[in-house]
């Protein structure tokens, strides 16, 4: 309906205090922030040299921008190792922010916590690699197991060495053909698929030559222990024993885990929260002006927001804050309000397809509801399906509620409802115009007046984008433009006229005044000679805009150029006609081709088909129809969309069960308790 | 389905695409060039390769660049002929990429090796990833023998590399030896669903070349390498067509390169070495190439219809790209081109 008034709140306090009151901020959602400097610095800046600012007033000239920028990875570790071994699921929730707590104070109680925490998570760490190494060596020490010797003997001969490896088959191949070369007792213990289990003994003085053969056939050494006495089924023994007791151990320290989670549960869930508002606080800071023992900031708050936030500020910080609350003024401060559309539910969904185009600027109308109401009549008309209609409001409302897609399930709901609307008008329910009665007309029958009606419709659209272009131009304050623009009153009338002229003078084959003739061109040539209009008629605007030649050359061809796109712009809207049309046209045409089936069966099957490419196909094409209808014969007239969107601080999915986006957490096995 | 009806299409696209090769002529004259710019602008004069080189500027192109624009395109084209082929056809025309992605990981290895920078690279690695699939991005941030082992992981080379890491053996040479003997093995150990025809030529064909490797590695492991007999055996390659293990075995064992020479008098490959060109290597490459060029056009002349004309479109478009890039490499020395003659594959 509107875009939203907004003032321009300033903050001014003490530095100590900086931190709380962002996160207030942050909280609150509210405000725009922009940069203090260039807010100190714009014309309209005054601070009342009250007693209560002195102190403010002597520090504005020195401000500097916050650049500190405070490095959070070490409590990002903590909080990482927090959630992970605890298994905390990170939560941004409101309630743990809203406390009065200082953020390093509450960051420093887990310092403690954390030491002992990470050597213990090192301990199970250790403790988990050494079995994996003894469960190695069990698998090795398996192939030994049918020698009842002690493996110590052979593990640590003195002139001879014993290694256990794996080759791969073709590789032990190659080594029995050559064995007569070969400086070895080898030993073949087992075959394991496409590997081949080896023990060999060498003298020392021949293990280099050894080591180089087995390399060239890409041996894997099974590794074996050193320090072990017995045989190797005692050691396999020895080792599972061991085994069961570094699990035990492991278990102990789970538990000692477990208890620290019971204990500091409740305060550490908050951690995450905390850490993640005190980034987005750091992040805002750049924007913030810096004094001696001062800080300044300012942002666009919008007016229905702006006297709550100011309350909640004075409760909790009482009089250490300066609150500044200035009217927005876009000529002389230089700096661009942000721009919110306030819209009523129904037409909020449209905003999407409006920010697609651009922002309304600040000043500028808000074109949501004209072009909502424009658009679900367009959209209706050349697709009114009663049955059809019902199925895209439907999946626009699972769309919506279910999967939580509120922008395009609450635009497909409104444009199915539309399609419901007209579908009744028409008469057409899933394609067929058999089913129920028209209310209005049938287009397919009335093909002629049909199309001539959509571009009456057209035309009012067209005019009614004048009218808007024209309240625009008056808004800014542009008079002249409001009056001798192309888009303006002038080219208004001049658009009438020209059609008045060609329907009398072309399609009716009357007569026509000259004078009307004589008018039409002389609103041409004011068009043309629109800038020296204007400084001849409103003298106190300077004429810094002397045209030259060339200019009005280019002029003249632009004015060319209108003309062609007027015409084309008004007969672009028969598209609408020609889609109402073709909706039945290709019922028509699965009809057809569903009567040609000669079982009952084949004949619905085709008839669905056709509905689901109707539904699909057309549907889509008849989305971007309208839509192009509205950017290009409408949007272009009046609205401009330079504006800048209002984006607030504030944090995103709070509440939320999860976050995968900013914590990309993965459990380990081990910490899965 | 028969031989005709899989052949007689694959095979007319092939002949259409091989009469875009450099005829003998061009061969000629381009020995005739005096620079890179004036040999270039002369390949873009050619209807086939002005459609791969339109873009090329002659004046600054480097010899890497022209290097990789012909790879790329031999990559185009084996996945053009892809496409004619179903089934385990499909799988082994892939698998021809494997030989080449080896040459380029083996590449990428030494530079490894060397510590050189990403923009060093003298030779373009175009088909990085083509066979195992993997990342080359990827595969270009190794900084070390270990991290190209790991970031192998997944393809079918990992297997065949995993066990150099022990922290001895994760040196080029070792990974150099390991991909080769994966390649072989790989290439012997499939079983692919093909006529029996193909498969025995292909077996032909690979035997043929596996000799020849064969030979030239044991020489060249006796020359510059020397390993240990034992060594050298193992790092053949496991099959062939007229080389038998004894003779394999007799050449490792094989005191030193002059009685090697002797024994491959003895052998069907015995006009590989020329004993005055015994201390030039690249003439017995060459003339290994030389002879696989023509062993290959004979294969295919022989048996037509067969999986051969695709393996000899491929391995001859290879070799052109080996020529024509000897061809820049020696213009951009000033050489004269009865000296570049020398080098190239084909007779000229």
């Amino acid at each position: 309906m509107s875009v939203e008034k907004m003032k321009i709140m300033g903050i001014i306090g003490k530095k100590d205090f900086l931190d709380r009151v962002l996160r207030l901020i942050i909280l609150s959602g509210n405000m725009h922030i922009i940069n203090a400097l260039s807010r100190v610095n714009s014309d309209d800046f005054f601070l009342p040299p009250t007693e209560k600012n002195m102190e403010a007033l002597e520090e504005e000239p020195y401000l500097k921008l916050y650049s500190q920028k405070r490095d959070f990875s070490e409590d990002e570790k903590i909080v990482k190792l927090f959630y992970q071994v605890f298994n905390l699921e990170p939560q941004l929730r409101k309630d743990f922010l809203t406390e009065n707590y200082d953020y390093n104070d509450f960051m420093r109680q887990f310092f403690n916590i954390y030491r002992d925490l990470s050597s213990t998570v090192n301990e199970i760490e250790e403790k988990l690699q050494e079995i994996e190494q003894k469960r190695e060596y069990i698998k090795n020490l398996k192939y030994l197991s049918k020698f009842n010797l002690d493996i110590h003997y052979f593990i640590n001969m003195k002139y001879l060495v014993f290694k256990i490896m794996r080759i791969t088959r073709e590789n032990y191949d190659k080594l029995k053909r050559n064995y007569q070369n070969i400086p070895a007792i080898i030993l073949k213990v087992v075959v394991e698929g496409k590997n081949v289990i080896l023990i060999s003994i060498t003298p020392e003085t021949l293990e280099e030559t050894l080591e180089k053969i087995f390399s060239s056939l890409n041996y894997t050494l099974l590794p074996l222990p050193k320090e072990v006495q017995g045989t190797a089924q005692e050691v396999i023994e020895q080792y599972s024993r061991s085994i069961e007791e570094e699990q035990r151990r492991i278990e102990f320290l789970k538990r000692s885990i477990e208890e620290y989670k019971i204990k500091y549960k409740d305060e550490l869930k908050k951690m995450f929260s905390r850490l993640e508002i005190e980034k987005v606080i750091e992040g805002l800071k750049s924007e913030i002006g810096i004094g001696n023992k001062l800080f300044f900031m300012f942002g666009f708050v919008p007016l229905s927001n702006i006297y709550n936030l100011k309350d909640e500020l004075e409760k909790q910080f009482k009089d250490e804050l300066l609150i500044l609350i200035d009217d927005v003024n876009t000529t002389s401060s230089g700096i661009t309000p942000p721009t919110k559309l306030k819209n009523l539910g129904i037409f909020k969904p449209f905003e999407s397809l409006i920010k697609m185009y651009g922002i309304p600027a600040y000043r500028e109308k808000d074109p949501t509801l004209f072009f909502g109401l424009t658009y679900m009549i367009l959209f209706g008309l050349m697709f009114g399906d009663v049955g059809q209609g019902i199925v895209l409001l439907l999946g626009g409302i699972i769309l919506e509620f279910v999967y939580k897609k509120r922008d395009f399930g609450g635009l497909l709901s409104r444009l199915g409802f539309s399609s419901i609307i007209f579908g009744f008008l028409f008469g057409s329910f899933f394609g067929s115009e058999k089913i129920i009665p028209a209310l209005i007309m049938r287009p397919m029958e009335n093909i002629n007046n049909w199309l001539i009606l959509t571009v009456i419709f057209g035309i009012l659209l067209i005019s009614s984008s004048y009218i808007f272009n024209i309240i625009n131009a008056k808004n800014e304050k542009a008079l002249g433009e409001a009056l001798f623009d192309k888009n303006g009153f002038i080219g208004l009338i001049f658009y009438l006229l020209l059609l008045y002229i060609i329907f009398q003078g072309i399609i009716r084959k009357g007569s026509l005044s000259p004078i009307l003739i004589i008018i039409w061109l002389a609103l041409l040539l004011a068009m043309l000679f629109k800038e020296l209009l204007i400084t001849k008629l409103f003298r106190f605007k300077k004429s810094s805009q002397k045209l030259s030649i060339n200019e009005y050359i280019e002029k003249g061809f632009g004015i060319i150029e209108m003309l062609l796109s007027i015409l084309s712009n008004t007969i672009s809207f028969i598209r609408v006609g020609a889609f109402t049309l073709n909706h039945v046209g290709l019922y028509i045409a699965f009809l057809t081709l569903s009567r040609m089936m000669n079982t009952l069966w084949g004949n619905w099957a085709i008839l669905i088909l056709g509905n689901i490419v109707i539904l699909t196909l057309e549907a889509l094409i008849v989305f971007i129809q309208a839509l192009r209808l509205e950017y290009y014969e409408l949007f272009t007239k009046f609205y401009r969309g330079n504006g800048l969107e209002y984006v607030p601080v504030r944090i995103n999915n709070m509440f939320q069960k999860e976050d995968k986006k900013t914590l990309e957490y993965k459990r380990e096995r081990l910490f899965v308790i | 389905m028969d031989k005709v009806t899989i052949y007689s299409t694959i095979n007319t696209k092939i002949r259409i695409k091989k009469r875009g090769f450099l005829k003998r002529g061009d061969y000629l004259n381009l020995l005739k060039m005096k620079s890179v710019a004036e040999a270039i602008r002369y390949l873009k004069g050619n209807v086939y390769y002005e459609k791969i080189l339109g873009e090329v500027n002659p004046e600054t192109v480097s010899r890497r660049d022209i290097e990789d624009i012909l790879k790329r395109n031999m990559i185009k084209d084996i996945d053009t002929l892809c496409n004619y082929f179903h089934n385990d056809y499909k799988t082994f025309i892939h698998s021809l990429y494997m030989k080449y992605e080896i040459e380029d990981l083996k590449y990428l290895a030494r530079r490894i090796f060397n510590g050189k920078e990403y923009r060093e690279v003298e030779q373009p690695l175009s088909f990085l990833g083509k066979y195992s699939k993997i990342d080359p991005a990827k595969l270009w941030g190794a900084n070390t023998i270990r991290d190209l082992i790991y970031l192998l992981k997944g393809s079918e080379f990992y297997e065949f590399l995993i066990p150099l890491i022990d922290g001895r053996r994760e040196n080029l040479f070792r990974l150099e030896m390991a991909l080769d003997t994966g390649y072989f093995n790989i290439i012997q150990s499939r079983r692919l669903k093909i006529f029996p025809r193909d498969k025995k030529l292909l077996k032909k064909w690979e035997g043929l070349v596996a000799d020849l490797y064969n030979i030239q590695w044991i020489y060249r492991g006796k020359k510059f390498y020397h390993l240990l007999p034992e060594e050298l055996l193992n790092y053949t390659i496991n099959f062939g067509d007229k080389l038998i293990y004894k003779d394999k075995q007799k050449m490792c064992y094989a005191r030193d390169t002059e009685e090697l020479y002797r024994m491959t008098l003895d052998l069907p490959y015995g006009f590989l070495f020329k004993e005055e060109e015994i201390s030039t290597d690249i003439f017995m490459e060459r003339r290994i190439n030389r002879f696989l060029y023509y062993r290959l056009r004979d294969l295919s002349r022989r048996s037509p219809l067969s999986i051969i004309q695709t393996v000899e479109y491929i391995w001859l478009y290879e070799l052109e790209i080996k020529d024509i890039i000897a061809i820049i490499e020696s213009l951009r020395y000033g050489w004269s081109g009865e000296e570049i003659r020398k080098y190239l594959v084909k007779k000229i």
